[in-house]
C-alpha cells in the first residue's frame, strides 16, 4: 500500500525528533511529530526561495529552501533523484513549488535533530495552488490538535481508546508514539500556528510591511525562531532593501551600504542586520553580492 | 505415493515405492516432500514434477502462489497462437472451477493429456498471478496435469453453502466486507436486471443489479428470483459478502429470505442513488467500493500515462511494441492517465481513459499523435499531463478496486476542483475562535 502524503506545516515538521525505523530491509521509516503525525512521504507547497548546489559539479546536490508561512522546509535531492534535482536545478526563485517527497532525519551529534525532504516529484505551481495547500494543511493541523487533545485527557493512554472514540488506527499509533517521546506538549503553541496559518489566506490580516510597496505580503515567519520580527535596525536594513531593489534581481550591496550609511547604520550593525534578516529568512542572496525581501 | 509413481513412471514397482517411502517417513523421520524428493531422484527420476506445493481450493487462491495443487474441472477451454519473443506457440486459456469459486486459465506449455470441457483435473504445481484485479492460475514447464474421473469433483453451483446457524447480523452497506456471512441488510433497490450466466456449462438465471442505503452503494447478485423491482425498500436476512473484480458485493440465493418495507422507510432513490463522498482511508479498510467520490491531489503520474498503443488483440498496453501475451503486433493508439491521487488520508491510482483524458487536456488523440511525430516522442504528451494535473485538487468518481498493490479507482467523471479558499478559511478561524 503506498504511504500517504501528509501535509503539514515546517514549523510542526522541523520540531519532529522522533525517527521511527520500519526495521527490516524494505520496511517504510517514520518521522513521528510531536501532535503524533507518523510521516513517510509529504506534500508540500510553498515559496522556493533559494536553490543551491551543495554538492560537487560532478556529483551535484542540489538545496532547496521552501517556506510556508509557519516556517521553511529543507529539501534534498542528489544524484539518486534524477528528475527532482533536474526541476529543482531549473528553476528561478522565488517560485511557488510543490514538492512530494520522502521524509528524513539527519541527527549529526546526540540531542540535535535536522528534518528534511527528498523529493520524488517536484513542479513549479501558482498561488491557487499553495493557497489551497495552507488550507488543506490547516485542516489536518486541526485534525491532529483535536486528537491530542483527546490524548491528552486519557490515561491510560492506548491505541485501541483512542480507536474507540474514532481516531483512524494509523492515526492513533503516531499519537501515541508521539505521547512516550515528547510528553505532553503545549497545544496552544500549534492552535497559534494554526490560526497563523488561516489568517495568512485571508485579506483582512494582511498587515502592510515595509514602505512605498504597493502589494505587501506578509512575511514568513523564520524557520526555528518564533519571534521573528525585525528589530528596528532590522527594519530599516529591510526597507532599504525593498526600495533598492527596482528591476527586481535585488538590492546591489554598495547600494545598501550607501544608503545604510546615510541613514546612520554603520556598517557593522548593517553586516549584522543582514545576517539576522536572512537567518530569520525574510531576505535572500539571489546572487552573490545582491539583497532581495522575500 | 501415487504423485511418486507417476514421477517414476513404471521403472519402480508400488511395493518398492511404498517400502521405501515407509521407511524415509518412519524410520529416518524426514517430511514427506524431502523423502518424495529422495525416492524419486534415487530412481533416476525428475523430482521437479512431484507436487511440493499446498493443496487449495480456487476461492482459496492468491496472487502470487509459486507452486499449488488444484482438483479442478474444466469450465471452459480454447487455443490460441501467440508470439512470445518472436516465436510463435500454441497456448491455452479457459476457466477453472471447483465447489468453491471459478477462475481464469492459462497453460503456456504443452499438455501430455486434450482438456475440454467438463473434465476434472488434477493439478500440481500451477502458480497464480493477478490480471485485472483477478487471480488467475497458470500451468508452466513444471506443472503437471493429469485427468481425474468425472465425479471426482461435485459440480460447482453457485452459492449453495452450507446453511446459516444463528439470526442474521444487520449491516450498514458501507460496513459490508469480504467474507461475512449470513448478514441482514436495509436497502432500496436502485437496479436490477436479469442475466443469463454460465455456471459449469449450465444456463442460470441471476438477478444483478445496485442496492444503497443511506451510507453507501453495492452491486448484488441474486441467485434465485425474488422477484426484485427498481425503486423496491427491502431487507434482505442471510446475505453474504463476496469480493467480485476487487470490489465487495452482496450475495443471496435461496436461504435468504426478503421482506418488502414501506417505500418512505429509506431515502428516496434519487438521494441513495447520489455517489457518496469518501476518505482514501475508509476505501482502504473496507476494501474498495462502487460508485463514490473522492476529493484529492494528483500528485504524480505513474508510467504509462499519455499517449500508449494497445494490443488489438486483448487491449494490454504495449512495451517498445511488443505485447506481453501476443508477442510483437501493430499496437492502436489510445489515450490515459494513471494517476496517484492522495487525499491527504491515503492515496489510489486513478485510471482516466481516453474521453476524460482528452476533456482534461482539451486535446484529441489526433492532436497528440501529431505531437508526438513532431517532437519525435510520446514524452510531450506525458509532459502536458502533468503540467495540468500534477498538484491540482481535483475531484474524481467512480468504482474503486482493491488488491494486492493497494487501491484503484476506474474514473467514470472528473472535474478539477476550484475552492473558495478563504471562505473555508475564515469558517475554520470562526470555529477556531469560538472555541478558545
Amino acid at each position: 500500500m503506498r504511504e500517504v502524503a501528509w501535509r503539514l506545516f515546517a514549523s510542526e515538521y522541523n520540531d519532529a525528533s522522533l525517527e521511527l525505523d520500519g526495521g527490516g530491509e524494505r520496511a517504510p521509516s517514520y518521522v513521528v511529530t510531536p501532535l503524533g503525525a507518523k510521516v513517510n512521504r509529504v506534500f508540500v507547497v510553498g515559496v522556493i526561495t533559494d536553490v543551491e548546489n551543495v554538492g560537487s559539479d560532478a556529483q551535484p546536490m542540489w538545496r532547496a529552501r521552501i517556506s510556508d508561512p509557519t516556517g521553511t522546509f529543507h529539501v534534498y535531492a542528489g544524484q539518486y533523484q534524477p528528475e527532482a534535482a533536474a526541476t529543482l536545478s531549473k528553476l528561478k526563485p522565488p517560485v511557488f513549488g510543490a514538492i512530494v517527497g520522502k521524509s528524513r532525519v539527519y541527527s549529526p551529534e546526540s540531542g540535535a535533530v535536522y528534518t528534511s525532504i527528498r523529493p520524488e516529484r517536484v513542479k513549479a505551481v501558482d498561488e491557487t495552488v499553495r493557497d489551497y495547500w495552507i488550507l488543506e494543511a490547516c485542516r489536518s493541523l486541526q485534525k491532529r490538535l483535536d486528537a491530542m487533545a483527546e490524548a491528552q485527557k486519557m490515561d491510560p493512554l492506548t491505541v485501541e481508546a483512542l480507536v474507540k472514540i474514532g481516531v483512524k488506527a494509523a492515526i492513533a499509533d503516531g499519537i501515541v508514539q508521539a505521547v512516550s517521546h515528547y510528553g505532553k506538549v503545549d497545544l496552544s503553541r500549534y492552535t497559534a500556528m494554526l490560526a497563523e496559518g488561516l489568517r495568512y489566506l485571508l485579506p483582512e490580516y494582511r498587515e502592510p510591511v515595509g514602505l512605498g510597496e504597493p502589494a505587501p505580503e506578509p512575511a514568513p515567519a523564520a524557520h526555528e525562531e518564533p519571534a521573528s520580527e525585525p528589530d528596528e535596525s532590522e527594519a530599516t536594513v529591510l526597507e532599504i532593501i525593498a526600495t533598492l531593489d527596482k528591476d527586481g534581481k535585488g538590492a546591489p550591496w554598495e547600494g545598501i551600504l550607501e544608503a545604510a550609511t546615510s541613514r546612520r547604520v554603520p556598517k557593522d550593525a548593517l553586516e549584522e542586520s543582514i545576517n539576522s534578516l536572512l537567518d530569520k529568512g525574510l531576505i535572500y542572496e539571489p546572487i552573490l553580492g545582491r539583497m532581495k525581501k522575500i | 505415493m501415487h504423485d511418486i509413481t507417476r514421477a517414476l513412471g513404471d521403472k519402480v514397482s508400488e511395493q518398492e515405492i511404498e517400502r521405501e517411502l515407509s521407511s524415509y517417513l518412519n524410520v529416518y523421520r524426514v517430511s514427506l516432500d524431502t523423502a518424495k524428493r529422495s525416492i524419486v531422484k534415487k530412481h533416476g527420476g525428475n523430482p521437479a514434477t512431484l507436487a511440493v506445493g499446498v493443496s487449495k481450493t480456487l476461492r482459496e487462491l492468491v496472487p502470487g502462489e509459486q507452486s499449488v495443487n488444484l482438483l479442478v474441472r474444466i469450465v471452459s477451454v480454447n487455443e490460441k497462437d501467440v508470439t512470445v519473443e518472436g516465436e510463435t506457440k500454441r497456448i491455452l486459456y479457459g476457466i477453472l472451477g471447483d465447489p468453491t469459486t471459478t477462475i481464469p486459465f492459462t497453460a503456456w506449455e504443452p499438455l501430455p493429456v486434450t482438456l475440454a470441457k467438463g473434465d476434472v483435473v488434477r493439478v500440481q504445481n500451477a502458480y497464480s498471478k493477478e490480471y485485472r484485479g483477478q487471480v488467475q492460475v497458470n500451468f508452466g514447464f513444471r506443472t503437471v496435469v493429469a485427468k481425474e474421473a468425472a465425479d471426482a469433483l461435485p459440480e460447482y453451483k453457485p452459492g449453495t453453502g452450507a446453511l446459516y446457524v444463528g439470526k442474521p447480523t444487520p449491516v450498514r452497506v458501507v460496513d459490508l466486507r469480504e467474507g461475512a456471512s449470513n448478514v441482514q441488510v436495509t436497502a432500496r433497490i436502485l437496479s436490477v436486471e436479469r442475466r443469463e450466466v454460465e455456471v459449469d456449462g449450465t444456463p442460470k438465471a441471476v438477478f444483478s443489479g445496485v442496492l444503497a442505503d443511506e451510507t453507501g452503494k453495492t452491486q448484488f447478485s441474486a441467485w434465485k428470483d425474488f422477484g426484485l423491482a427498481d425503486g423496491e425498500a427491502i431487507r434482505i436476512d442471510g446475505a453474504y459478502v463476496k469480493t467480485w473484480r476487487g470490489i465487495p458485493q452482496i450475495s443471496f440465493d435461496e436461504r435468504a429470505t426478503i421482506t418488502r418495507l414501506k417505500p418512505d422507510l429509506l431515502p428516496p432513490l434519487d438521494v441513495l442513488s447520489a455517489s457518496p463522498r469518501m476518505w482514501i482511508e475508509d476505501l482502504a479498510e473496507r476494501g474498495g467500493a462502487a460508485d463514490v467520490t473522492v476529493r484529492g491531489i494528483l500528485i504524480d503520474l505513474r508510467e504509462g500515462s499519455g499517449l500508449v498503443y494497445r494490443c488489438p488483440e486483448c487491449r494490454r498496453v504495449l512495451r517498445k511494441g511488443v505485447c506481453r501475451l501476443h508477442g510483437e503486433v501493430k499496437g492502436e493508439p489510445d489515450l490515459r492517465v494513471k494517476a496517484v491521487l492522495d487525499d491527504g488520508s491515503g492515496a489510489l491510482t486513478a485510471v482516466f481513459d481516453r474521453e476524460l483524458t482528452e476533456a482534461l487536456l482539451d486535446k484529441t488523440l489526433d492532436a497528440c499523435i501529431e505531437a508526438a511525430r513532431n517532437a519525435m516522442s510520446t514524452d510531450v504528451v506525458r509532459d502536458e499531463l502533468a503540467d495540468v494535473l500534477v498538484a491540482q485538487p481535483i475531484e474524481v468518481r467512480g468504482d474503486v478496486t482493491s488488491d494486492d498493490y493497494g487501491l484503484m479507482m476506474i474514473v467514470a467523471s472528473a472535474k478539477m476542483l476550484k475552492v473558495d479558499v478563504q471562505t473555508e478559511a475564515r469558517e475554520m478561524l470562526e470555529g477556531l475562535e469560538g472555541s478558545a
